[in-house]
């Protein structure tokens, strides 16, 4: 499989009033073709500042941006923002937002909505933009009398569709996808999820799936990469995931998962999320870790092979003096 | 304390909400609650369960008195509180408790979190300043917001998610109701906190004897946490068993659904698609005839779309609102 996208020692930091904050510290990894990603982690973690920072979308207070992004081998992050928008933005990754379908525009019908970028960025006259957003549409589950209406008659489900046939229509190779399934209803939640699979099946598409929800990963992913405190601390392949964890954060983190068939006890972890102005010494997670030592207060971790694909940024398990 | 006495009963509750088009159309009605009945005892817990617009909230809203009923009774220890009005609820106030889904908008922002505290002591006259320092210190303590002294005189916004929703519930047990209702308390917040925060309501459910009822989408956080479950869909109670019972023996196809739909952590789900019912619930001013469930269910018969089917108790303490398990 040929690695579609990569991310080398990629860090973002704002200006706050405090400080510098630093929403991504040195994260890296490959996606290959037809593969999925999930990225998971709390709020605050940094995960959907990392989204948008592959697509080179950074808010106002933006401070730097060090490390590499490459897209079928070219370099990205340097390039000009007018060259990312026409060669890369859209054309090549696109991106589901969180909570986007609460954005669609009330007084637009959903086809128009979904053929914008057609007519406006690639000259398309109406009527085959129309026909083509059409076929999308149709391809998500949104039948043509409704491609005719307006936000407000469609139900929520039906509203995230509409999002995700936006996100298809320039033929991308990579979607992100931001929760895709946070606000909605469990049964229409694995509705999502099922077209989500098909999808990627029939368009051959590379998911960057981010969440917090541990279980839904399961749904989506090939390999699994958890984010604390702006950090990739682990990432691994699906069948190690759940089973081998390698990480004190990832371990603690399943443990609180709850799930329906087996009988265990639920753990949460104590203590919230570090600043991210002035994370702590050492390993970021060492003030919450059960599984804590000496060397994790006082030496950051460096990146363990823990496995075939599979690292970690933990001492645990690891001989040091 | 007897235990097994009943504490709350409701019989056929419909709460309907009238819109109209224009000035002089026929009013339609949201019928958002349409026929429940069901007993809480002392001490027990119920986790209902329902998908967005199933009309949990509103069912707990209206359980609390901040709606009225269009029909049906509710009878909190034996008296009648269906429609009593606002004077005559004052007590009824005292035995209630709210714990709301949002703790970012359910705190008043220009209060400290012991103004907040102290508010409900006030309206009921509840002690000297000075004892009410003592409650409210030690419903934060309960709530394991510690040291207090520090907290106190903290607002909202300095607050996170998991404190905030603390400090309500803090807030909703001050006055130690016999009855707390809990909308959604933890969809808001992260996953970590969230086992964390049901914990500290079931505990406190149990050490001071409350009834609770615990509303959520989430079938996957209600295992451990109360003695029932009820299923809601579109209106109706469709299912009631005990937890185990209901999650090992589900009967109703909907209930089905609801518990294929969530996956557990596994890889290999990602090989495969969930067999779940297409579509989404039914609009509540335009129900569908016969059974609600009846045009996304996949063993529907011939009765199903034209009768409503009644609550037959299947076995003992379990229900089901279904044709599959009715005679004739």
């Amino acid at each position: 499989m040929e690695t579609l996208l990569k991310l080398n020692k990629f860090t973002i930091s704002y200006k706050t009033q405090k400080g510098t904050l630093e929403a991504a510290t040195d994260v890296s990894f490959e996606l290959k073709e037809g593969e999925t990603l999930a990225v998971v982690g709390e709020s605050g973690c940094g995960k959907s500042s990392l989204a948008k920072g592959i697509m080179r979308l950074f808010p106002r207070n933006i401070e730097k941006v060090l490390g590499e992004i490459y897209v079928d081998g070219e370099e990205v992050l340097s390039i000009k923002e007018d060259e990312f928008r026409k060669k890369i933005r859209w054309s090549k990754i696109s991106m589901v937002f969180q909570g986007a379908m609460n954005s669609l525009n009330p007084v637009l019908k959903v086809v128009y909505q979904v053929a914008e970028p057609l007519i406006v960025h690639l000259n398309m006259d109406k009527t085959s933009a129309y026909n083509r957003a059409k076929e999308i549409l149709n391809l998500v589950g949104i039948s043509e009398s409704f491609a005719e209406r307006y936000p407000f008659e469609l139900s929520g489900g039906m509203k995230q569709r509409v999002i995700i046939a936006m996100a298809l229509i320039t033929n991308p190779k990579i979607v992100i996808l931001d929760e895709p399934t946070s606000a909605l209803d469990v049964i229409t939640q694995a509705n999502i999820m099922n077209l989500l699979k098909i999808l990627k099946k029939e368009l051959n598409l590379s998911y960057i799936f981010i969440t917090h929800d541990i279980a839904t990963t399961s749904e989506l992913a090939d390999k699994i990469a958890v984010m604390y405190a702006g950090e990739l601390v682990e990432i691994s392949p699906a069948e190690i995931f759940y089973t081998n964890p390698a990480h004190g954060y990832t371990m603690m983190l399943l443990d609180s998962v709850p799930t329906l068939k087996t009988d265990k006890k639920l753990k949460s972890i104590p203590g919230s999320p570090p600043s991210l102005i002035s994370p702590p010494q050492g390993c970021r997670f060492h003030p919450r870790c059960q599984y804590v030592m000496d060397i994790c207060k006082e030496k950051e971790p460096p990146i363990f092979q823990k496995g075939e694909n599979h690292y970690a940024k933990c001492y645990l398990g690891e001989s040091h003096e | 304390m007897n235990n097994n006495e009943t504490l709350l009963k409701v019989e056929d509750l419909k709460v309907w909400f009238e819109i109209r088009k224009s000035v002089v159309s026929q009013p339609m009605y949201v019928k958002a609650v349409d026929g429940i009945s069901f007993d809480l005892k002392k001490g027990e817990s119920i986790s209902l369960v329902g998908e967005s617009g199933s009309g949990k909230t509103t069912l707990g809203r209206t359980l609390l008195r901040l709606y009225k009923a269009t029909g049906g009774k509710i009878f909190f220890e034996e008296q009648d509180i269906t429609n009593l009005d606002s004077t005559d609820l004052k007590w009824y106030r005292k035995e209630t408790g709210f714990v709301q889904q949002d703790p970012f908008g359910a705190l008043p922002s220009h209060f400290t979190i012991y103004r907040t505290l102290e508010e409900p002591l006030i309206i009921n006259k509840i002690g000297t300043p000075e004892e009410r320092k003592n409650l409210i210190f030690n419903a934060l303590e309960e709530v394991k917001l510690t040291p207090v002294i520090d907290f106190i005189q903290k607002y909202p916004h300095m607050l996170s998610g998991g404190q905030m929703q603390r400090v309500v519930i803090a807030r909703a047990l001050i006055m130690r109701p016999k009855l707390v209702i809990a909308d959604e308390p933890v969809s808001m917040l992260d996953a970590s906190v969230r086992i964390e925060i049901l914990e500290l309501l079931k505990e406190l459910q149990e050490r001071h004897q409350m009834s609770l009822i615990y509303i959520t989408h989430d079938l996957a956080t209600v295992r451990a946490f109360s003695n029932w479950i009820f299923i809601m869909y579109a209106g109706n109670l469709v299912e009631k068993a005990q937890t185990k019972e209901l999650l090992q023996n589900p009967l109703h196809p909907y209930t089905k659904a609801l518990l294929s739909a969530i996956p557990d952590p596994d890889p290999e789900n990602r090989k495969k698609l969930r067999d779940i019912p297409p579509g989404e619930p039914p609009n509540l001013v335009e129900l569908p005839q016969g059974c609600r469930f009846h045009p996304r269910c996949a063993n529907v018969m011939d009765i199903c779309k034209k009768e409503e089917p009644k609550d037959i108790e299947v076995k003992n303490n379990h229900w089901v609102k279904c044709w599959l398990f009715q005679e004739g």
